[in-house]
C-alpha cells in the first residue's frame, strides 16, 4: 500500500505541534499544494465534534430490520443461484454432467467450470440459477461430477514432511518465479538487521520456543454473495464487499466489458474482516458466475454462498509454526531476536506470519526474520484483520514473557525497557491502572485452590497506510441541507457516520445535519476497506471538499453580513464574523442566499506526508481464571490501550477496539479449522463446531484511546480496525501462565491443551 | 408474491432425498410438533400437504398474510422471500447462531429450524413488528444509543431475543442477560454493548 513520506513538489510547508498532548513536539510537514493546514495539537482543544461520541446513522435501520443488505435485495423476476463445489481436495475433473440439473423444472441457467485441476475441497465446479432457493438446491444436487482423485496434504506440519504429496508441480506455485520452492515449502522471505550471532554472544539469558496456531476462518455472518442484474449492456451488482470499486474493476475485466457498464452497490454489509476484498472471494469466482447466469437466464440472479461454502472457499488466516529465539542482557535489554515462521495459506501464497517481529522493539540491534509459505490442499487464505500480525505477536509476545520469567523481571518492565515507541510508552500506565497490574501473581500459579486467576499483557502494532486515489463530494443545498458522497463502503466500522463528523467539524454544523451516501460506484472513487485505510484515506478529502463548500458559502454570507469572506467563521450551526460573533446568520439562512440551487464541491485527497509515527501503538492486558481441574479458561477482563491519531467518533472507535478483543479471545480459546486427514474436507464447516465466542463467554472489556497528533494528512486521523487484535492472543496466553505457571504454546487454548500444559508444568516443578 | 411451482419430474435418482418422502415426513412433523406443544392444542388429524406449492395463512406482526410455497419452505424463507420481511437473517441455517430469531407466540424461536407450514395458527412477530426507524421500541433505541452493533447483521436476532428476555424478566442481572442471549452470535464483537442496551432498557422500565 502506498505511503509517501513527502508530498510531490510543489509542496507547502506547515509547522505543527505533533505527538501526545502531554509531550508536544515541533514538526514540519510538507503537504501537496492546495492542502489545508492539518489539525494538530493546537486544534485538539477547539474540536466541536471530532472525537466525541455519535451513534451511527444507520443504527435505526439496522435495529429495526430495515437495513437492506445484499442478502436482502429482491428484484422483480429474480432467480436464486447456487454454487456447486468440489467434494475432493486434490485431483482432476474428468467430467461435469449438468443435463439433469438443466432438465429440472424451474432451473433457468447452469454454469460449469472449464478448469480441470482440483486443489481443495470447495473449489468452484458448477452453478445453477432457479426460481427458488429450494429448487436451486435440488438442481445443485443433480450436477454429476466425476473426479480422478490424487493424494493430498491437509495440514501445515504434515505438508513440510519429506514425501508429502505435492500441492503444486514445478513452476505452478503462486508467489513469483524467483522464489525458492522445495516440496511444499516456499521461501524464505528475509528481514532483519545487525548480526544475531554476535547479539546472542552478548546475551546473559536466551530463550527459544516454538508456537503453533491453526487456521481461523473469517466467519462473516453475511456470507459472500451478489445480486447481478443486467439491463442491456448495463450491469448492476449488489455485492457484500469491502470494495465496490475493486469489485467493478474485477468484474469488468472478467466479463470483458467496460467499467462504465458496471455499477456496484454495497449499502450495508454483514462483516468482511479482510475476506471480501476480492471481486468474488479468494477461493471462488461466484460473483462473475452470478453475472454469467443472469445474462444467460435473462433475469436478475441472487447468489449467496451458504455457511458450508463460506467456510471452504472465501478465505481464512494462515496457520503458523513459529520459532522465536531471544537473547537479552541481565537488565532485560534485548541483544538479539531470531524469528522463523512457517505459515500455510492453503493453495495461496501470502502466508507471511512474522507480522510485528520487524517493527516491535526497534531498539534491538540484531534481528533475523525468515518467513516461509507452506502449501496445503485447503482453501486459499485471505487477509484477516491485521494479517500475519496476530500470529506473529502471539509468538513474539509469548517469548518475551518467557524471557521475563527466565530473567526474573516483571514482564511489563521488560517491555518498558525495550520500548521504542513514545506513544506506547505513554500507553502502559493507563492500562496498568485499568487492569490492576499490581494484583497479578508475583510467582506464576501461586494461588490456592483449583480455580486460579492471573493477569498478563502483550503488545502489538500496525501501520499508517493511506490510499491517495480518493475523491469526495459535498453538497450544500439552498435549503441548508448537506450531503456527502464517497464510493467507499461502510463495512460496520461506522465509516459513513465518521465522515459526517469530519465534514461537520469543518462546516460548523452538527454531524446529524449531514447525510452520508456511501458504497456505490456512482459516487466518487474511494478505497477498498482493508489495511485500516478507509478513514484516513477518505477523511482528508472530506475535509477538503467541505472546506471548498464552506468557502463558497462564506462568499455568499459575507455580502449579507457586510464582511469579508476571510473574516467569517462557522460553528454551532451559525456563520458569523469571527471578531464580532453577534453579526451572524444561521447556516440555513446563509445557504438561502446562494445564487443557484446548490453548492457542489468535489475534492481529491492530497498526498500522504510525514507522520509523527509510522506505526500505530497498542498494548493490552488480560485477566483470566483457569479451572485447573477441568482445564477451562475464562477471560474475566481485558483492557486495550490504542493510538489511532485523532479518533473521529469515540463511540464507534471504542466499539472497534472491544470487538477486536472479542474476536481475539475467540481465536485464542476456541477457533480451529479442522480438516479430516483421511478425506481432506473440513470437519466443522458451520458455526456450531467451528466455535466463535458467545455472549456466555463474554468478559469485561475496556477500550482506552490515546489521542495524538500523528499528521500524515490534514486531519491527523489513522485507522483502528486492525491494531487492537494484534496483542490479544499473547495477552491471554501470558495471563494463563501467570494464573497457573503453565505455558500454552499452541492455539486454541482448549481444556485438553491447558491440562496437558499443567501436567508439563507440574513435571517441571 | 405467491407463485405456483410446477411439480418436479422424476427425482427418484436424485442423491440425498426424495422430495415426496420428505413431504410425508414434514406432514408427520407438523403433527408431532402439535403433540409436543409448540403452540397450543390441535385436534385435527395429521394432514399431508404438497408436493406442490400450497397456500398457507400466517399471522405476522398482527396481520394475516397468505403465502403459497412448497411445504418444505422454512418459516425464515417464507418471511424473507415471500413477505419481504428481511430483518431475520440466515447465517448458519442450523439453529446455531440466532440470526433468524423471531417470536412465536411470544417465545424466541429460530425461523430457519421451522417449516412455514408449522407456523400456521401461531402469532409470529419479526423485528420489523417491534418498531420502525421513526418509532423504535425502547430496546431498539437503547441499541442505537449504546452503539450495540457494528455490521448489524446479527442485530435483528439480538433485538428479538432481548425483547423476549425483558418480557419474561423485566429486571435481569448481567448473568441472566448472558443466559437470555446465549443462543445468538455476533462476529464483530458487540456483546458488552448489547448487555448495556438491555440493562439500560430494563432500568428505564
Amino acid at each position: 500500500m502506498p505511503q509517501e513520506d513527502k508530498a510531490q513538489e510543489p509542496s507547502v510547508t506547515f509547522k505543527v505541534k505533533a505527538g501526545l498532548p502531554s509531550d508536544p513536539q515541533e514538526m514540519e510537514v510538507h503537504a501537496a499544494e492546495g492542502d489545508l493546514k492539518p489539525w494538530d495539537l493546537e486544534s485538539l482543544p477547539g474540536f466541536q465534534h471530532m472525537g466525541k461520541p455519535y451513534p451511527r446513522f444507520d443504527g435505526p435501520l439496522k435495529v429495526t430490520g430495515r437495513a437492506r443488505y445484499t442478502y436482502d435485495i429482491k428484484l422483480p423476476g429474480m432467480l436464486y443461484g447456487r454454487m456447486v463445489g468440489a467434494t475432493i481436495p486434490a485431483g482432476t475433473i474428468v467430467s461435469i454432467d449438468t443435463t439433469k440439473a438443466e432438465a429440472l423444472p424451474g432451473v433457468k441457467a447452469v454454469w460449469s467450470t472449464e478448469s480441470k485441476k482440483v486443489r481443495f475441497a470447495g473449489q468452484d465446479v458448477a452453478a445453477v440459477a432457479a426460481v427458488s432457493p429450494e429448487v436451486a438446491m435440488d438442481a445443485a444436487r443433480l450436477v454429476e461430477v466425476t473426479y480422478e482423485e490424487k493424494p493430498f496434504i491437509h495440514e501445515l506440519r504434515a505438508a513440510m514432511e519429506d514425501g508429502a504429496p505435492l500441492v503444486f508441480t514445478e513452476g505452478e506455485a503462486p508467489g513469483g518465479e524467483d522464489q525458492r520452492v522445495r516440496g511444499n515449502v516456499a521461501g524464505p522471505r528475509r528481514g532483519g538487521r545487525g548480526n544475531v550471532a554476535a547479539g546472542f554472544a552478548q546475551a546473559a539469558a536466551t530463550i527459544e520456543s516454538t508456537y503453533y496456531l491453526p487456521v481461523h476462518t473469517h466467519s462473516c455472518l453475511e456470507t459472500h454473495g451478489v445480486v447481478a442484474h443486467w439491463e442491456g449492456e448495463q450491469l448492476t451488482v449488489y455485492s457484500s464487499t469491502q470494495g465496490v470499486y475493486a469489485t467493478r474493476e474485477g468484474l469488468a475485466e472478467a466479463l470483458e466489458t467496460d467499467r462504465k457498464n458496471v455499477r456496484v452497490i454495497c449499502e450495508h454489509m454483514g462483516g468482511g474482516f479482510g475476506s471480501k476484498l476480492s471481486p468474488s472471494a479468494t477461493g471462488s469466482a461466484f460473483a462473475m458466475v452470478a453475472c454469467k447466469l443472469a445474462k444467460k437466464a435473462g433475469a436478475p440472479v441472487k447468489l449467496m454462498l451458504d455457511r458450508h461454502q463460506e467456510q471452504l472457499c472465501t478465505g481464512n488466516a494462515p496457520s503458523a509454526q513459529i520459532t522465536v529465539k531471544i537473547g537479552a542482557k541481565k537488565d532485560g535489554t534485548l541483544t538479539a531476536v531470531e524469528y522463523t515462521s512457517y505459515g500455510s495459506a492453503g493453495v495461496a501464497g501470502g502466508a507471511g506470519t512474522a507480522g510485528p517481529a520487524n517493527t516491535l522493539y526497534a531498539n534491538n540491534p540484531n534481528l533475523k526474520v525468515e518467513e516461509y509459505a507452506v502449501f496445503t490442499n485447503t482453501g486459499p487464505s485471505a487477509p484477516l484483520r491485521a494479517p500475519g500480525h496476530s500470529q506473529g505477536a502471539f509468538a513474539l509476545e509469548s517469548a518475551m514473557d518467557e524471557l521475563a520469567e527466565k530473567l526474573g523481571i516483571d514482564p511489563l518492565e521488560l517491555r518498558k525497557k525495550n520500548e521504542s515507541s513514545p506513544i506506547r510508552a505513554a500507553e502502559y500506565d493507563p492500562g496498568v491502572k485499568a487492569i490492576g497490574w499490581e494484583r497479578r501473581n508475583k510467582k506464576a500459579g501461586d494461588t490456592p485452590g483449583p480455580k486460579k486467576r492471573g493477569i498478563g499483557m502483550a503488545n502489538g502494532n500496525w501501520y499508517v497506510f493511506a490510499n491517495p486515489n480518493v475523491t469526495v463530494e459535498v453538497k450544500i443545498h439552498r435549503d441548508g441541507s448537506v450531503e456527502l458522497f464517497s464510493g467507499s463502503q461502510d463495512i460496520g466500522t461506522g465509516f459513513r457516520t465518521a465522515m459526517a463528523v469530519v465534514a461537520a467539524e469543518e462546516l460548523g454544523i452538527a454531524p446529524t445535519d449531514i447525510t452520508s451516501h456511501v458504497g456505490d460506484t456512482q459516487y466518487p472513487q474511494g478505497p477498498s476497506s482493508g489495511g485500516s485505510v478507509t478513514t484516513n484515506s477518505v477523511a482528508p478529502a472530506v475535509r477538503l471538499a467541505a472546506n471548498e463548500a464552506k468557502k463558497k458559502l462564506f462568499e455568499v454570507a459575507a455580502k449579507a453580513l457586510d464582511a469579508d469572506p476571510g473574516e467569517l467563521k462557522s460553528e454551532g450551526g451559525k456563520v458569523f464574523v469571527a471578531a464580532d460573533p453577534a453579526r451572524a446568520l444561521s447556516f440555513k439562512e446563509a445557504a438561502s442566499k446562494m445564487p443557484g440551487e446548490v453548492i457542489d464541491c468535489s475534492a481529491d485527497r492530497k498526498t500522504q506526508y510525514e507522520t509523527f509515527r509510522r506505526d500505530l501503538a497498542g498494548t493490552q492486558f488480560a485477566e483470566v481464571e483457569v479451572d485447573t481441574e477441568t482445564g477451562e479458561v475464562r477471560v474475566l477482563k481485558m483492557v486495550s490501550v490504542n493510538d489511532c491519531g485523532f479518533p473521529v467518533n469515540s463511540l464507534t472507535a471504542k466499539n472497534q477496539v472491544i470487538g477486536a478483543m472479542i474476536q481475539g479471545v475467540s481465536w485464542a480459546l476456541l477457533e480451529d479449522r479442522i480438516v479430516d486427514p483421511n478425506v481432506g474436507t473440513m470437519v466443522n464447516p458451520n458455526l456450531e463446531a467451528y466455535k466463535i465466542l458467545s455472549p456466555k463467554d463474554m468478559f469485561e472489556a475496556e477500550s482506552i484511546l490515546v489521542p495524538q497528533a500523528n499528521l500524515g494528512n490534514n486531519t491527523s486521523v489513522a485507522g483502528l480496525g486492525e491494531p487492537p487484535i494484534v496483542p490479544t492472543l499473547g495477552a491471554v496466553a501470558n495471563a494463563i501462565y501467570n494464573a497457573t505457571g503453565a505455558r500454552l504454546r499452541e492455539l486454541p487454548m482448549t481444556p485438553d491443551r491447558v491440562l496437558a500444559a499443567l501436567a508439563e508444568a507440574e513435571g517441571r516443578a | 408474491m405467491a407463485r405456483k411451482l410446477p411439480a418436479a419430474e422424476d427425482q427418484s435418482r436424485a442423491p440425498g432425498f426424495s422430495r415426496r418422502n420428505f413431504l410425508k415426513t414434514a406432514g408427520v412433523g407438523a403433527a408431532a410438533s402439535t403433540v409436543v406443544g409448540v403452540g397450543g392444542a390441535c385436534t385435527k388429524e395429521p394432514t399431508v400437504i404438497g408436493p406442490d406449492a400450497t397456500t398457507l395463512r400466517l399471522r405476522v406482526n398482527g396481520t394475516t398474510q397468505t403465502v403459497t410455497v412448497e411445504p418444505r419452505v422454512t418459516l425464515l424463507n417464507a418471511l424473507r422471500n415471500e413477505l419481504d420481511l428481511t430483518g431475520a437473517k440466515e447465517v448458519c441455517n442450523r439453529g446455531a447462531c440466532g440470526g433468524c430469531t423471531v417470536l412465536l407466540d411470544g417465545d424466541p424461536i429460530k425461523a430457519c429450524m421451522m417449516l412455514a407450514a408449522d407456523a400456521e395458527g401461531h402469532e409470529i412477530t419479526t423485528v420489523e413488528g417491534l418498531g420502525s426507524p421513526d418509532e423504535m421500541s425502547p430496546l431498539q433505541k437503547a441499541f442505537v444509543e449504546a452503539d450495540a452493533l457494528q455490521c448489524g447483521f446479527c442485530t435483528p436476532g439480538f433485538v428479538v431475543s432481548g425483547t423476549a428476555l425483558l418480557a419474561k424478566n423485566p429486571d435481569p442481572t448481567l448473568d441472566e442477560i448472558k443466559d437470555g442471549l446465549a443462543g445468538n452470535l455476533c462476529r464483530c464483537g458487540t456483546y458488552s454493548r448489547i448487555f448495556e442496551a438491555v440493562q439500560k432498557t430494563a432500568r428505564r422500565g
